[in-house]
């Protein structure tokens, strides 16, 4: 009973940092029709930054908020340097057949990833180092018992909770979040109606920034930091990602939380070898037998 | 039918030349550089791998490394468990990674764009667990042990003493030069022209009466041959075992095939030559500056992640393609 509930719990704040990768795949296959193979790298990055800022001596949160404003920015600048110049000549030459269009992104994005982690080796050397966590990574004790949780768990499912609120108030009560909604909907009425549809797309760039930031700054603690280490989570995020159906944010979110339960399953009741091998079948499986995803529309295409 | 004979003696010719000049190559250089040009040979077919599926078919795969592991091991096993010789082993890691390929395709044929990429990623990902799960008989970590042994009698005897390295690179040329004249074949066949349509229109090349998934398929098929073909070489330079076929490996036959060209057969060979002689290249230019070990090891890293946008978005045909269009100006 209480390996259920360690697994249970373990599931669930992993799943967590899951959801939130995912989401920011989401925000950015919706707004550009990109699937973005370098956000963990992007994360990294900042995580990289905040971690520096902690070394040399400025406190958590400062270094956090920084952290956060530097994966927006660099979400920003990968759409304004790389994944707007290669649109803007998405009709000529080798990219105009429609295979391609949506294979040269994904190769564009795989170079961001290695510019990153080289970058990352360069300025902070090779050696893995660890991250703090803001709160106690003590098990909380109520009423004379051990939970099987901590306080950082805690602490984690606080942070993503307030975020997915933050954002599903963003899309549903702002004008900007309706612009991008209408943008991921039909770039070409959206463009019609009034809304310049390329900044659309590069704040859908820095929002994926933030929250695939805020998921490095939330899970390196618990593993440590190197350039690759973001990599396995990108992964995971993809997989749920795609089960959430790649379309939709509710999905996605959804999709995390089950890939967390599921890794924990394997972690705690198999072996954590076999993490991947889980996660190769469990998508298989979804994209054969739903290949939408639970939460996807139809694809239909246009002739 | 005039017309493809003389493609086909072309084709001839040009496997041929490319054939001699490794040899003649081969018998004037170091063993270093001979082993580096046997790595050239391997990976070119696996290059070929990616020229064929992402250039000519448009499907993208990040698990070309795991074929070729598949492959390795097909070979390793072969070898160590039947005891036969090498070339059984290749003919088998053929066979082997094409079925693999087969499995793949009838995934893949349902799949797009990114939806494939991330799918052929977690596959890479999740074999060595595979290596570690059934370790009695894949080895686990360490891997298997495996050679390309000693030369044969007859080639010592005319051409003399033949170092390990040089016959590395004389078993793999003649493989790598049928690999070269199947796909510069498949290239200009009925089969390549179907699968240049499906690449360009999907729908369209379906209406001409195109069997668009088993053509998919296909595709996955010989292309996974090819990376088998090429990861049992590479694998039979010591080790078949998950650290010779890391994720980076897929990335680096993709980055070859991208700066080089994607579409061209001379691309390929561009590209494999340049993914593994640019490492050394550039320790040899910075070596005056001096850059430290932090730098200096992860330099190529950036460089090629460099290129690789430079082509992407300036250059998307890839060398190949600037040659040709500055001989044609």
């Amino acid at each position: 009973m209480d390996t259920a509930l360690t697994t249970l719990f373990l599931g669930t704040t992993r799943g967590a940092v899951f959801a939130l990768v995912a989401m920011g795949l989401v925000l950015v296959w919706r707004g550009a029709g990109i699937v973005n193979f370098a956000q963990m790298g992007q994360a990294m990055f900042s995580t990289y930054i905040a971690s520096s800022l902690i070394i040399s001596g400025h406190g958590y949160w400062f270094a956090f908020a920084t952290a956060l404003i530097a994966g927006a920015l660099l979400g920003a600048l990968v759409d304004v340097a790389v994944m707007r110049p290669l649109t803007k000549r998405s009709h000529s030459g080798i990219l105009a057949s429609e295979s391609m269009r949506a294979t040269v992104p994904v190769i564009a994005s795989l170079g961001i990833l290695g510019i990153l982690q080289s970058l990352a080796g360069m300025l902070w050397a090779a050696e893995e180092r660890g991250f703090p966590s803001p709160v106690s990574d003590v098990a909380v004790k109520a009423f004379g018992k051990t939970a099987p949780f901590t306080n950082f768990d805690l602490f984690i499912i606080i942070v993503v909770l307030l975020t997915l609120a933050a954002t599903t108030l963003f899309f549903t009560k702002t004008g900007m979040g309706l612009a991008m909604r209408a943008t991921a909907l039909n770039p070409e009425v959206a463009r019609l109606s009034g809304i310049r549809i390329g900044r659309v797309r590069t704040l859908s760039w820095a929002i994926s920034g933030v929250a695939s930031s805020l998921a490095g700054l939330l899970i390196t603690p618990s593993a440590n930091l190197s350039p690759n280490t973001l990599d396995l989570i990108l992964i995971v995020g993809f997989t749920a990602a795609v089960v959430g159906g790649l379309e939709s944010l509710p999905g996605s979110v959804v999709g995390g939380f089950i890939l967390g339960l599921l890794i924990a399953v394997v972690n705690v009741y198999d072996a954590p070898d076999d993490v991947f091998l889980a996660l190769l079948i469990f998508l298989l499986v979804v994209l054969i037998v739903k290949p939408g995803g639970l939460f996807g529309s139809k694809r239909v295409r246009n002739v | 039918m005039f017309k493809y004979k003389r493609t086909g003696i072309r084709n001839l010719a040009i496997a041929l030349i490319f054939t001699v000049a490794i040899i003649a190559l081969g018998a004037i250089l170091d063993p270093y550089n001979q082993g580096q040009l046997a790595v050239v040979s391997m990976l070119f077919i696996g290059v070929l791998s990616v020229t064929l599926l992402t250039g000519t078919s448009g499907q993208i795969s990040l698990g070309q490394g795991a074929l070729m592991a598949v492959g390795g091991y097909a070979s390793a096993l072969t070898i160590l468990n039947l005891g036969l010789s090498i070339w059984f082993a290749l003919v088998m890691a053929i066979i082997v990674s094409a079925l693999a390929g087969l499995l793949l395709g009838f995934a893949a044929a349902r799949l797009t764009g990114p939806y494939l990429a991330g799918t052929t990623l977690v596959l890479a990902l999740a074999l060595p667990s595979l290596a570690i799960r059934f370790e009695s008989v894949l080895g686990g970590d360490v891997g298997l042990n495996v050679d390309f042994g000693n030369p044969p009698a007859w080639l010592v005897s005319a051409f003399g003493e033949i170092g390990y390295e040089q016959w590395q690179l004389y078993a793999t040329v003649p493989l790598t030069c049928l690999a070269l004249l199947a796909t510069a074949n498949i290239l200009s066949s009925r089969t390549g022209r179907m699968w240049r349509a499906i690449r360009d229109h999907e729908s369209a090349a379906s209406l001409m009466g195109i069997n668009v998934s088993n053509n998919k398929i296909f595709t996955f098929v010989v292309s996974s041959g090819f990376a088998g073909l090429s990861g049992a070489l590479y694998g039979l330079r010591g080790i078949v075992g998950p650290s010779v076929y890391p994720i980076s490996l897929s990335l680096l036959l993709l980055t070859g095939a991208i700066l080089g060209g994607l579409r061209s057969i001379a691309g390929a060979l561009i590209g494999s030559a340049l993914v593994v002689f640019l490492p050394d290249l550039i320790e040899w230019a910075t070596r005056p500056l001096a850059l430290s070990e932090q730098i200096g090891n992860y330099l190529p890293g950036l460089i090629g992640g460099v290129l690789l946008h430079l082509t992407v978005i300036l250059n998307p045909g890839g060398i190949a393609h600037a040659l040709h269009r500055h001989k044609n100006k």
